[in-house]
């Protein structure tokens, strides 16, 4: 195998394959990326066995063929060269790169040995804006469980695509993500379509398709278990997370009785002043809401008092309720949006949260559950 | 000044103070397993020589009216709580011993003061609580907790200050800390039986009695114990570990070990009031190399089974085909006050996760 391509082509394939290595495999060969030369394209692929990437550029063929190199130390390699054209000819015990001046060497694993890429026949399709899709992603899987104890389930976002809409929601059991937007392209299946996945490849899905116009998704294998997104140049593959995800509609009151509207950034602020005062104590802080006002409250033993006043928009009764300031502060930092507003039932109901006047094209509303002291 | 309180036969009281059926009556709480054991027995158990500890075949033979009920650790917990946040109010430091035990310090160095205190708190705990605390007060945390035996049960026991060598002198050596039965033998061989004996004895013949820590030993004996009440709050971390007989490879065998010591630092958590949310695990292998792995749940937790999942998870990540292990312990850090609680969607009645 033989080609010649652009540094900064192949360092920024090569980048983005490495993140997807686990650096702690016990199988060598996932701890390589795999090149691959034909028909004036190069591909760059990684997999963890869940997740798969494969990113294309161009180039000029001398040689078709495939090599595997070590992930982190090649894409350390590359990083490091300036601008320029290389050339790479690789056998299945080495790679060889030749750029400028500099001559490397790396010890390399056969690229048979390297798993194939997964199943190839493809099932129901739909299309979303990448810019939004990320937008929506990093709204959303923060929520999920990041504990393996409580199952793959809740460490996984549920993607709900019905008609041109899809609904995406994340949770942990103590707080709840939900994000709606709608499809560029509507599934071509009638009904609603649920797939549970691994919220770090939604992650990798943001991270490396996000600038795209158009993402295309679609299932992919006899069972429908692993779902592809594509777009231009890269396409991610991850394996679906077998299970059924909770019905979340029940958490989510139908109705409030009580709301505040606030400041974003003036409320954030409070809270993770009150934080660092409850810190010791689960991050507690109190909120009580009377007279269009917003007192906040935090104490401990250990570091003192806090105590914050925020002028609100208080519909309802008066309350106090009382929250773990971080989860709060999380979803807080992920609404964007000038003014948001807190709806109640009750201390010991489920709160939820949204941003006051929701942007176009999209909803998007969190639930928390309050702290019982 | 240093205030001992145990609460008196804890998890019988709580029974009878809940089911008025038991009160007055020979109670045990115990298992329902054949290999049981006694809890706690009631004091009109023990005449009849019920101990805890004691399995409980044993004990209905001793005591054949003998009421047995489960134990409720939840109730337990909220009694101890209770009684808990009774020590906290005029107190410098509280340091639980277990659920029902702890050593308070007192910010005086009056005896009467400190007297007045102790005999508050078991007032408040029997009012509040309706459990009866036995108290022990001293200046030093050995003869606090031996008054407060002495004092046992519903009672207040004070040693003033200057009289503790004089107190201790004539009790057996196997109330001090750290004479245990294999020492107490060894003494006995030597007619060394009571404390006081403890206290007269010459350097030489210290170290070769006790070895190092003779001095330490013959400190205590003459009433001189330094050590100060460590409070709850200043606690980082709970840990629980055991060094095996024998090298051990079986994967079965460590995690049954695994689950015994995340019980154990469950329960220390729950006598501290603490929860926390770093779970680790330590391994030193027979090669004398230590290896840790540590993991994190999202809620702080004392539950044991929790613990103990936390705990496998960590041990999964360690290599373990090469060498065989001589120590696993088990720790949680990270530590919080048990004061409050993240309500989980999970709990509701209506849950859409069941």
């Amino acid at each position: 195998m033989k080609f010649t391509c652009s540094t900064k082509d192949i360092a920024s394939a090569v980048g983005a394959a490495s993140k997807i290595v686990n650096a702690h495999s016990t199988v060598p060969i996932l701890s390589n990326v795999l090149l691959s030369a034909g028909d004036d394209t190069i591909r760059v692929r990684a997999t963890d066995l869940e997740l798969t990437l494969e990113h294309v550029f161009p180039g000029e063929i001398q040689e078709p063929g495939s090599v595997t190199v070590p992930a982190r130390l090649f894409s350390g390699y590359l990083g490091n060269l300036s601008a320029g054209i290389m050339e790479l000819s690789g056998t299945p015990t080495r790679a060889s790169v030749k750029c400028q001046r500099s001559n490397y060497d790396f010890h390399a694993l056969p690229p048979d040995e390297y798993p194939p890429l997964p199943a190839s026949q493809k099932g129901r399709s739909f299309a979303v804006d990448g810019k939004r899709f990320r937008e929506g992603i990093n709204a959303t899987i923060f929520a999920a469980s990041s504990e393996e104890a409580r199952g793959a389930v809740l460490m996984g976002t549920l993607l709900e695509v019905s008609g041109d809409q899809i609904t995406m929601v994340a949770t942990d059991g103590y707080r709840l993500a939900k994000w709606q937007t709608n499809l560029v392209r509507s599934a071509d299946e009638e009904g609603t379509i649920k797939y549970i996945v691994p919220s770090r490849a939604l992650a990798e899905v943001a991270r490396n398709l996000g600038g795209a116009e158009k993402v295309e998704v679609t299932a992919l294998g006899p069972a429908g278990n692993q779902l592809a997104f594509a777009a231009a140049q890269t396409s991610i593959v991850v394996r679906l997370v077998d299970g059924q995800y909770p019905n979340y509609g029940q958490v989510i009151p139908a109705q409030f009785d009580r709301s505040v509207a606030v400041n974003t950034s003036a409320l954030i602020a409070g809270l993770r002043r009150a934080e660092l005062v409850a810190g010791d104590r689960a991050s507690m802080v109190k909120m009580s809401v009377a007279n269009q006002q917003l007192i906040i409250t935090a104490n401990s033993d250990t570091t003192g008092n806090a105590y914050e006043e925020l002028e609100v928009e208080q519909t309802g009764d008066d309350l106090t309720i009382a929250f773990n300031a971080r989860y709060l502060v999380e979803i807080l930092t992920h609404v964007d949006a000038p003014q948001i507003k807190m709806e109640f039932l009750g201390p010991l109901s489920p709160a939820a949260i949204r941003p006051s006047d929701e942007p176009e094209g999209v909803r998007q509303m969190y639930v928390l559950m309050p702290l019982r002291q | 000044m240093i205030a001992h309180f145990d609460l008196d036969a804890f998890y019988a009281s709580v029974a009878q103070r809940d089911d008025a059926s038991l009160r007055g009556k020979p109670l045990a709480v115990s298992g329902s397993s054949r290999r049981a054991v006694v809890l706690t027995a009631s004091y009109e158990a023990r005449p009849f020589g019920v101990r805890s500890a004691m399995p409980l075949y044993r004990a209905r033979e001793l005591c054949s009216e003998l009421i047995v009920v489960p134990p409720d650790f939840p109730r337990y917990r909220e009694a101890s709580r209770a009684c808990f946040e009774i020590f906290e109010a005029g107190a410098r430091a509280v340091e639980g011993l277990s659920l029902d035990e702890a050593f308070v310090e007192i910010a005086t160095d009056d005896i009467d003061a400190a007297t007045a205190y102790a005999q508050t708190v078991r007032d408040r705990i029997r009012q509040e609580v309706g459990l009866s605390a036995s108290a022990g007060v001293s200046r030093q945390k050995m003869v606090a907790k031996i008054a407060c035996d002495e004092a046992k049960p519903d009672g207040l026991k004070t040693i003033a200050p200057g009289t503790e060598a004089d107190y201790l002198a004539p009790m057996p050596a196997g109330k001090l800390w750290g004479v245990g039965p294999k020492t107490q033998a060894r003494l006995v061989s030597e007619r060394i039986e009571r404390i006081g004996q403890i206290a007269a004895l010459s350097d030489t013949d210290l170290f070769r009695l006790f070895g190092r820590w003779g001095r330490e030993l013959r400190e205590l004996a003459r009433g001189n114990d330094t050590r100060p009440v460590v409070s709850d709050r200043e606690t980082r971390s709970v840990s629980s570990e055991t060094t095996f007989e024998y090298d051990v490879r079986n994967l079965t065998e460590l995690r049954q070990v695994l689950r015994e010591l995340a019980v154990d630092v469950a329960e220390r958590l729950a006598t501290h009031h603490l929860r926390g949310t770093t779970i680790g695990i330590k391994i030193k292998r027979d090669d004398f190399t230590i290896v840790g792995r540590q993991t994190t749940v999202a809620q702080p937790t004392s539950e044991a089974s929790v613990i103990e999942a936390a705990a496998n998870r960590c041990l999964e990540r360690v290599d373990l085909s090469a060498h065989a292990v001589r120590l696993l312990g088990v720790r949680v850090a990270s530590l919080t006050e048990e004061l409050t609680e993240q309500i989980s969607m999970f709990e509701h009645k209506e849950s859409p996760w069941a």
